[in-house]
């Protein structure tokens, strides 16, 4: 290790400790602090793993990283970075937590959720055993400016050859960084989807073949623009999934089938997440851990330890229960919406929407969610706005035709938990990031008292 | 006679980038409110685009493959267009769709991508994109409660030009980020590079466009008064949290 990662080592090891004495738990102000002094010190721990699984890509990596953990760490300690921080900071705050003083790494397996843009990074000085890339969606417009160049920082990243890559061939943005790679590329998809919807009028950013510009022929649309595809011109289309995933909403069982080894091994796997969408991060996450050689037996054993992850669908009990999910893109805020569709109870349905960096600072994407689709199916009877751009969604709602006598917009998120306490079986909170973490801790106050 | 407007959207499988949509969608209710028979008329990549059927055109934005195709597209049918405009087809062009009435659009390496050339505009690639939260005063500040027009403006591109702008900028960027102006208005074209979308927390534009719509139609522009409560307060909030103070 470089003398002045020494200094780094343990100057964000005394942050993280007097974070800790003061009672504060800043996931990644250690990481930050560290990486400042010392720029390497993050490719001098890394570089001690043996097994490293980045997961990265627009939508579901967190979830998609805690089904994953929850499978390796069935008998193995892993590392991985819980709360989502994805940046250079939080994966450097990851590792600082398992070093010893001397920079050496007490846990050489990790598994790690990755923002898109700062995977090349990584990638330029540390190559993982695998990656796996969710989806390529329209996310953040203003940070990243187009999902053009979220491809290209994608590609850039999973370029090296003796990296495994694991990417959704349902999705033809993420499949197009397959294209180019010949050695360990796998691909995952559903074979059999549990709702086939060819007239949805969701989001599809990718549905034009990346070579010669023809819009995409689907068979059929799954969410976005994740299906089953064609380029007329034949350039390119869905691939046969090294791991094709069947979806039975009634028992929710997930089967998966592999059909590209021989003899191909059929299992089933109890799905602990709802909707279409986090069936996906299942099928995506249960496709690492077999490249990665596990066992179905010990994934079967090990989706038992999940856990949902902060505004993954958490649900906070009481009268009425409470469910926080995160909503950050329109595919996002369109998958979960449909899974709510699927409850056909009265219930209230929150958004609560702020514009800081983290969230995005454009809510234009509020106009690109399907209200219009979800509203006559919902069964809902309120709706209710909050957050700095409680207004924006007001209008977004009305005119999609909700009455404007049924949208509340209250000033105050603590209000939230009064506002919400009727007599139906289910409050949806639909937030964004910066919402999230406040949301949870005045759900979780707000159940004990009420 | 029942008034009927066609709302055309040029290629909405490509020029949606920034929720372009949620304009039309607002039109259309607003049009409908008014007992107007209000139709969304989308034209394709390859669709034969007669401007005669058009009472208002959409013109968005995309990402640059997107909009290379589209200029390439439109550029067949600029006699047609250019004999609709001056004939004063209502005409809202947002971001890219913006840039695309101009000349051309200068990339960094001084390579010009042709524009449609309907207006005596240029747009040349700027360093830092122009991103936030913006407020102009509208020039035409008669057409409603408000003198404001508020929104979100994301571009990479300076756009320079001699027309009338749609406002003078309050707070935010505009046209070039140096000359203060936003946008154009010019007949009945109204090019802007406001997103967010544009038109929800603006019904007074919304409303002027609709009227103009109706005009060149030949019907009467008369317009009810709508609840536009929740409209105001969005607007309001945007001009608060800009701290913008104004009196009308
Ligand atoms: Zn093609």
């Amino acid at each position: 290790m470089r003398i002045r990662s020494y200094f780094g080592l343990w100057l964000g090891r005394a942050t993280k400790f007097a974070l800790r004495i003061s009672g504060r738990s800043g996931t990644s102000l250690p990481g930050l602090v560290a990486g400042k002094l010392a720029p390497h010190l993050l490719q001098d721990l890394m570089t001690q793993l043996t097994d490293c699984v980045m997961v990265t890509g627009t939508n579901g990596k967190t979830t998609t990283t805690a089904i994953l953990y929850a499978f390796l760490s069935e008998d193995t300690k892993w590392l991985t970075n819980r709360g989502g921080a994805n940046l250079h900071q939080g994966l450097l705050a990851t590792m600082l937590g398992a070093s010893t003083l001397s920079g050496k790494l007490l846990v050489k397996k990790a598994v790690l959720e990755v923002d898109e843009a700062t995977l090349p990074k990584i990638t330029a000085f540390f190559h993982p055993t695998a990656i796996l890339v969710t989806n390529v969606l329209r996310d953040q417009l203003d940070r990243y400016g187009e999902v053009d160049q979220t491809l290209r920082l994608l590609s850039e990243g999973t370029s090296y050859p003796g990296t495994a890559l694991v990417t959704n061939g349902d999705d033809p943005l993420a499949m197009s960084l397959g294209i180019h790679r010949s050695e360990l590329t796998y691909y995952y998809g559903f074979t059999h989807s549990p709702e086939v919807t060819t007239t949805r009028a969701d989001v599809r950013d990718g549905a034009f073949c990346l070579l010669c510009g023809q819009e995409l022929v689907y068979d059929y649309f799954i969410y976005g623009q994740v299906g089953s595809y064609h380029c007329p011109n034949g350039h390119f289309q869905r691939p046969v999934p090294d791991f094709g995933g069947q979806y039975d909403g009634i028992t929710g069982q997930l089967l998966v089938e592999e059909f590209k080894s021989r003899p191909n091994p059929v299992f089933a796997i109890q799905s602990p997440v709802r909707g279409i969408f986090n069936q996906y991060n299942l099928l995506a996450a249960i496709s690492v851990a077999r490249v990665l050689g596990i066992s179905p037996s010990k994934i079967q054993k090990g989706i038992v330890n999940y856990e949902a992850p902060t505004g993954r669908f958490q649900v906070f009990q009481g009268t009425p229960s409470r469910i926080l999910a995160l909503v950050k893109n329109p595919t996002g805020a369109n998958s979960v919406l449909r899974a709510i569709e699927e409850d056909e109870n009265d219930k209230v349905v929150c958004f609560i929407i702020n514009d800081d960096d983290a969230d995005g600072r454009d809510v234009s994407w509020l106009w690109d969610i399907n209200i219009e689709e979800f509203f006559p199916r919902s069964v809902c009877k309120s709706w209710i706005c909050a957050g700095t751009r409680s207004l924006d969604m007001a209008l977004r709602l009305a005119y999609a035709g909700v009455d404007r006598n049924s949208i509340k917009v209250v000033e105050k998120l603590s209000q939230l938990v009064d506002a919400t306490s009727v007599n139906v079986h289910t409050v949806y909170l639909l937030s964004t990031y910066t919402a999230l973490y406040p949301l949870n801790e005045i759900l979780r106050e707000g159940v004990k008292n009420g | 006679m029942a008034r009927t407007l066609r709302f055309v959207h040029l290629f909405p499988e490509l020029l949606n980038l920034y929720a372009d949509q949620g304009n039309l969608s607002v039109l259309m209710s607003r049009a409908k409110l008014r007992g107007i028979d209000a139709e969304i008329v989308p034209i394709k990549l390859g669709m034969k685009i007669d401007f005669d059927q058009a009472d208002f055109v959409l013109l968005g934005g995309g990402s640059d493959r997107e909009q290379a195709i589209v200029g390439k597209e439109l550029l067949a049918y600029r006699q047609d267009f250019l004999n609709a405009i001056d004939g004063g087809l209502p005409l809202l062009a947002v971001c890219g769709g913006y840039q695309l009435l101009g000349e051309y659009y200068e990339l960094p390496t001084g390579e010009k991508v042709p524009g449609l050339h309907l207006l005596e505009m240029t747009t040349r690639a700027g360093g830092q994109r122009l991103i936030g939260n913006i407020a102009i005063e509208w020039i035409k500040s008669d057409q409603g409660p408000k003198k404001t027009l508020v929104g979100f403006e994301n571009h990479g591109g300076r756009t320079i030009h001699d027309y009338p702008p749609l406002g003078t900028v309050v707070k935010g960027y505009g046209n070039n980020g140096v000359d203060r102006k936003e946008g154009v208005q010019y007949k009945g074209i109204v090019g802007t590079y406001i997103h967010g979308p544009l038109l929800p927390k603006n019904p007074h534009l919304a409303d002027y466009l609709i009227k103009n719509a109706l005009r060149y139609r030949g019907f009467t522009d008369e317009l009810d008064e709508l609840d536009d409560q929740l409209e105001w307060r969005a607007h309001q909030r945007v001009l608060d949290r800009m701290q913008v103070t104004q009196s009308h």
